[in-house]
């Protein structure tokens, strides 16, 4: 037996056969890097994006309409405030061509699960305030393209008018401005992870998941993308519930916050990191303000709010707004 | 009466459709994706290496215009553009090799069959040769493993790279007796 042929035999037992997820990469050959959807859980991701205070809220938040939650309004710096419009959703792909809108590409792909929130991050940068806006939101929905105005759930506007028209909806309803927009996809969460370097987390039983072929020992774990992916993405886990699957998520996050802190102290690091980020997600902050936004959170406290609401008068499965409450809610965040 | 498309030939023949037709490059994809996975986790890990896939037909299909149409089979440019992404893993790599170095001989999740047939010495000489690899400068490494997990001649590892052929022989030679010395040299069925 030659050196070659051992190198061969080496080479046979460290391979491993394609993953039907290879036929993703094909798809992106047409669609573009740049051009992915967005996660609505990965929404906390973005958040590692916009600031590091932020992410754990934004997560907490997300998908939940927790009337207790709501915001104890407090006094704003007006001067150099940034309100930054938060999507996400758990479709894989489909951004088709533009005139359409995302909404028919993604007719057929499986259900969404848009989170939408607003991050408010006031001028003196000691607080930061995620607001969850409910997806079922019943709301008056402003013509944006080829689409009439109309009264919709508020993820029909990014649905079919991607996030212009969610953040020109929102921002009538608000009256906030919304100075930037970020969008995430999963693809994006698990970039980011690695960016990180992977998480570290605990787990308190063994994880062995056939769907996601994902096999964990009980105890600390360090996860890369993929693994960290695939953890908060269990369904057959605990007692299966949304709400434990939540939690998975929360964790996850605080554990990528943690790694982002760490990375705060390490300029290079953290551009690094960015950089990352950036190429993840679709928003129009530079890498710059993105920076600057990093650093400046890193010692901020967190508030996480829901927009005041109540089941629609009308159909019990639909969400309305609650006034005066909504307003002002956003009237602090002015 | 021809109510199929026409199958095309050549990779090359791909390429210059695609000029035209991107669609015709996922025929491309489709021939050569699992190819170069298989290839690109022996050296980096199943983790890597869907991306790295991904990456490597997204820049080739950038630059499909700027491919030479006389060469009709198009895997030593494929594997050249994915040798490029991996050597920005080099760290990884080697610590990769370095892990096997460490790894008991997982036996339990092969049958006796198995093993005999894969050949019980390259189990034995395993942490050998992961340390061999682990210490080959990155341009040696590259040619050696084009060649043994690539599957591709020395012209055409001459073509990845864009060097000549001598080049590719004096490094494989160079990454082979170093593979050799790391075993021991004791090895009696040693070619050249």
């Amino acid at each position: 037996m030659d050196d070659l042929k051992l190198l061969r035999d080496l080479g046979a037992e460290l391979e491993h056969e394609p993953p039907a997820t290879l036929a993703r990469q094909r798809h992106r050959l047409f669609t573009g890097r740049r051009r992915r959807r967005p996660g609505w859980w990965a929404a906390g991701l973005v958040a590692v994006a916009t600031s590091v205070a932020v992410a754990v809220p934004v997560v907490l938040v997300g998908d939940r309409h927790d009337p207790d939650r709501t915001i104890v309004a407090e006094p704003v710096d007006v001067s150099g405030t940034r309100n930054v419009l938060v999507v996400g959703s758990d479709t894989r792909e489909g951004e088709g061509n533009a005139q359409y809108g995302p909404g028919q590409a993604r007719a057929g792909v499986g259900a969404r699960s848009d989170t939408i929130m607003i991050v408010h991050l006031p001028a003196d940068r000691r607080t930061a305030t995620a607001v969850s806006v409910p997806r079922d939101s019943m709301v008056r929905i402003p013509r944006c393209g080829s689409s009439p105005p109309r009264v919709d759930m508020i993820n029909s506007a990014y649905d079919n008018g991607g996030v212009a028209c969610l953040r020109t909806t929102l921002e009538k309803l608000t009256g906030l401005r919304l100075d930037h927009t970020v969008e995430v996809d999963f693809t994006g969460f698990k970039d980011m992870v690695d960016a990180l370097g992977g998480v570290t987390v605990t787990l308190p039983r063994p994880v062995d998941d056939r769907a996601s072929k994902l096999r964990l020992p009980a105890g600390r774990s360090h996860l890369d993308g993929e693994q960290a992916l695939g953890y908060v993405r269990l369904r057959h886990y605990g007692d299966g519930s949304d709400i434990a699957r939540i939690k998975r998520q929360q964790t996850v996050v605080v554990a990528m916050v943690r790694q982002v802190k760490s990375a705060l102290g390490e300029p290079v690091k953290l551009e690094e990191l960015l950089k990352e980020v950036r190429e993840s997600v679709r928003t129009d902050l530079s890498m710059e303000s993105m920076y600057q936004l990093a650093t400046e959170l890193s010692g901020a406290r967190l508030d996480v709010a829901s927009v005041p609401w109540m089941p629609h008068p009308e159909d019990k499965n639909r969400i309305a707004w609650k006034q005066p409450d909504a307003d002002k809610l956003f009237a602090t965040l002015r | 009466m021809i109510t199929q498309p026409a199958v095309r030939g050549a990779d090359s023949e791909l390429v210059s459709a695609s000029w035209t037709d991107p669609e015709a490059f996922a025929e491309l994809f489709d021939r050569y994706s699992a190819m170069l996975y298989r290839y690109v986790s022996k050296r980096l890990g199943p983790e890597q290496a869907e991306d790295l896939v991904g990456e490597t037909f997204l820049i080739a299909f950038a630059r499909r215009r700027s491919y030479d149409l006389a060469y009709a089979d198009a895997r030593p440019w494929l594997f050249g553009i994915l040798t490029k992404l991996v050597s920005r893993h080099h760290r990884k790599e080697a610590a990769r090799y370095r892990a096997l170095l460490r790894a008991p001989v997982d036996s339990a999740v092969e049958s006796p069959a198995d093993r005999v047939a894969a050949g019980v010495t390259a189990r034995a000489v395993r942490a050998e040769l992961a340390g061999a690899l682990a210490a080959l400068p990155a341009k040696d490494r590259d040619v050696l493993l084009l060649i043994a997990w690539g599957d591709l001649t020395y012209e055409e590892v001459a073509q990845a790279l864009g060097i000549p052929v001598g080049t590719v022989r004096s490094r494989l030679n160079r990454g082979r007796r170093k593979v050799r010395a790391a075993l021991g040299d004791t090895n009696p069925m040693e070619e050249e």
